[in-house]
């Protein structure tokens, strides 16, 4: 009996040894995080889900540069290790939100990267923000970040999160410099959804396309999964539109290019304007020969005459290696990835020591960097925690005897002078 | 306002065979399957594949994948729908919300998240149209899609009203243990049952990828649209589907003329309208018809004459 109860534990001892045993984990990784000098760098994005395809080439762009910074970098006269740990949001904001605590609380990193659209970039920011997490994001439009999660301008509304990407002002532009290459009548058709992205689009942006002239056509806004889009086409159809500018779900987008085309609407128009729909040479080979000619925004393209020094690559070459290693066609979103990437670079050798955090996010609203996009300044606003970057105007061409049966060619560089177009701007011609 | 309604027939055949393998599911075997719009994307899937990778022409890949999509309603039912059955109500509508997940994800590992479509492996078809007096134009594909449906619908409703399986499978439905004293087989006409759905299903996912695009996250959406075309049509009733199809197709295109947003909602509207028509239905014979039961609820009047009696 004596033996026993001196075997035994005591609930008291039971308490404490369960409580160490719970906490030994965190207490561990952040003591080994702070001795070896490792920058570490989180990075959530979708991986799988709708939006899955945004993250298709990480497995290879991770792999890339954990090859390239696998010597360290040198900081502040100091040498560091780079970890690259990553999350999949499954395309779910409640995930995404879900998984950046867990990894803020688990893998305590240094820095946080996320990407594509505002599902992902607003709930991982925020998430971070209530973590006291420095956070870098892109590819959603600065507007539905910054107006999303609750920004006034004029303040400092965040302290840890930044956002570099295009917004309403880089489309108008866009539209306005490559429509004036051809010869229309100015008018306008748009497509134009009742969600978040597509108010935005049309509060911001047609009254200040219809104070640059073009005469805009608006049948008004539509549900997403809409079958039938006779009411736009008729419409379209009836006001003679040389252009459609549209801003669809992007499975909306075949089932109205199609009908367009049944109904003889696509024959007689010049230019097919597409944004969020088109940014995959996979849409356009679902379309066949009805992608041949359609317009859209290009964020990342071989061509930009920039490098990503995190991947250690070109841009040309980051492309041309993507497609040698993995043999598929390189998409926009592998260079926007890669800019991330340059920008944490140059985040942790502008702070100095990346494992202070509010060293870091002190240092954010004064980060210049030059990226795989081009150069990101957060000192250049528009608000405080976002600024802008360059959108070029690209068109999918079909080609014959290459590899892809697309190729995105760069035919407008209003936001960027110094890109050089790959072809001229041709109106559409099918039919 | 011709043209409208015109596009919102045509389209009201693929909502038909989207719903009609639901329906059929849910008369015959009373089972809700919630993964019916991930097997049509699975359907969808296999003739992508077979046209994308084995090379095959379209209509081939059509002739392979429903047998192939019939027989994995037949194993469905044979190894998962049988046992889930067994365990009450809940259970089958948790094994389909398993399967949805599990279909989702399996094709987003086997194929990929690009978006596929079949229309562009049968050239000018896709937007080919008729152009008919008085300006209006109608889609080749469109039409064609609605035949097969018209097609394909009014075989099934053959074999359910002038075959020996047809019978079973009607006895069956109206009742399981009469029948089976009967001598018939349950088991044998709900595996029957559940290859022709699934089957159906596929074509429908064809149709989807024909007139559309598909991920492998577009069931969902599809199942909203199947499960508002049943319950307008009916439950059961391959007629009934086929009204219901054409009805939520027509609700859309008119909604559409009032004003674009309008267009999804109306379908929805009507979607409501005759849900709660049914659900009041019974309660209404139930007092004694229509007149008495608004009498009694404008009135609040209590003497109902049907439960006194």
């Amino acid at each position: 009996m004596k033996l026993l109860s001196e075997a035994a534990i005591s609930r008291r001892r039971f308490t404490m040894l369960g409580g160490a045993a719970l906490a030994a984990p965190f207490v561990a990784t952040r003591a080994l995080g702070q001795e070896a000098a490792v920058f570490r760098i989180g990075y959530i994005g979708p991986q799988s889900g709708p939006l899955g395809i945004f993250g298709a080439h990480d497995g290879w762009l991770i792999e890339q540069l954990r090859a390239n910074l696998a010597g360290g970098i040198e900081v502040g006269g100091k040498h560091m290790q780079v970890e690259i740990i990553t999350a999949d949001t499954q395309s779910d904001p409640v995930r995404a939100s879900q998984i950046t605590r867990d990894m803020i609380n688990s893998a305590a990193p240094d820095l946080i990267l996320t990407h594509s659209a505002p599902e992902t970039v607003n709930p991982v920011s925020d998430a971070c923000e209530a973590g006291a997490t420095p956070c870098l994001s892109t590819v959603a439009p600065w507007e539905a970040y910054y107006f999303g999660r609750g920004g006034q301008p004029g303040t400092q509304s965040f302290k840890w999160t930044y956002h570099f990407s295009f917004g309403t002002g880089n489309f108008l532009n866009l539209y306005s410099g490559q429509w004036s290459l051809l010869d229309t009548n100015r008018r306008v058709g748009t497509l134009i959804p009742s969600d978040a992205d597509g108010n935005a689009i049309r509060a911001g942006l047609l009254p200040r396309m219809a104070e640059a002239g073009w005469e805009i056509i608006d049948p008004g806004p539509y549900e997403n999964m809409t079958q039938d889009f006779t009411t736009h086409i008729n419409a379209f159809r009836s006001a003679e539109v040389d252009i459609v500018v549209c801003f669809p779900f992007p499975p909306d987008f075949p089932v109205f290019w199609r009908q367009a085309a049944q109904r003889g609407l696509a024959q007689r128009m010049k230019i097919m304007q597409m944004a969020k729909a088109g940014l995959f040479a996979a849409e356009m080979e679902a379309l066949g020969n009805l992608g041949h000619g359609l317009c859209t925004g290009v964020y990342w393209h071989p061509a930009f005459p920039f490098s990503s020094a995190a991947a250690g690559l070109s841009n040309a070459d980051l492309g041309a290696n993507y497609e040698a290693a993995t043999g598929r066609q390189w998409a926009q979103a592998l260079g926007a990835s890669a800019s991330l990437f340059d920008a944490a670079l140059a985040l942790a050798a502008q702070s100095g020591d990346p494992k202070d955090k509010e060293l870091m996010a002190a240092t954010l609203p004064k980060l210049v960097a030059d990226t795989a996009v081009g150069k990101v300044d957060f000192t250049a606003g528009p608000v405080p925690n976002c600024t802008v970057s360059g959108l070029a105007g690209g068109q999918w061409n079909m080609v014959s005897g290459e590899r892809f049966p697309f190729q995105l060619d760069l035919v407008s560089n209003a936001d960027f002078p110094e890109i050089e177009l790959t072809a001229d701007f041709r109106p559409l011609a099918f039919g | 306002m011709l043209e409208a309604i015109l596009q919102g027939v045509l389209l009201g055949g693929y909502y038909a065979v989207l719903a009609a393998g639901l329906s059929l599911m849910f008369g015959v075997v009373r089972f809700i399957n919630l993964a019916h719009g991930d097997m049509a994307v699975l359907g969808a899937m296999l003739a992508l594949w077979l046209v994308q990778v084995m090379g095959l022409n379209v209509p081939m890949a059509i002739a392979l994948t429903l047998p192939a999509m019939g027989a994995i309603g037949w194993l469905l039912q044979r190894l998962i729908f049988e046992r889930a059955l067994r365990g009450g109500f809940l259970i089958p509508i948790l094994t389909t919300i398993g399967l949805a997940a599990t279909l989702q994800n399996g094709m987003f590992a086997a194929f990929g998240s690009d978006t596929k479509s079949l229309g562009a492996h049968i050239g000018s078809l896709s937007w080919a149209s008729w152009h008919l007096p008085g300006d209006i134009f109608l889609g080749k594909l469109p039409v064609y899609m609605f035949l097969t449906a018209l097609v394909v619908l009014g075989g099934l409703h053959l074999i359910l009203t002038r075959t020996g399986f047809g019978r079973a499978v009607r006895a069956t439905a109206s009742d399981p243990e009469a029948a089976a004293l009967c001598g018939i087989d349950a088991r044998r006409v709900h595996r029957g049952a559940a290859a022709i759905a699934v089957a159906l299903a596929g074509l429908a996912g064809i149709f989807l990828a024909l007139r559309a695009q598909v991920t492998p996250f577009s069931g969902p959406m599809m199942l909203i649209f199947a499960f508002e075309a049943v319950v307008i049509g009916g439950i059961g009733s391959l007629r009934g589907t086929l009204i219901g199809g054409i009805a939520l197709g027509l609700a859309q295109a008119m909604g559409g003329m009032i004003s674009p947003q309008f267009s999804i909602l109306a379908g929805h509207c009507l979607f409501l309208a005759i849900l709660a028509l049914r659900m009041t239905e019974a309660a209404a014979s139930e007092r004694g018809g229509w007149r008495n039961t608004l009498t009694a609820v404008l009135f609040n009047r209590s003497q109902i004459k049907g439960r006194l009696s």
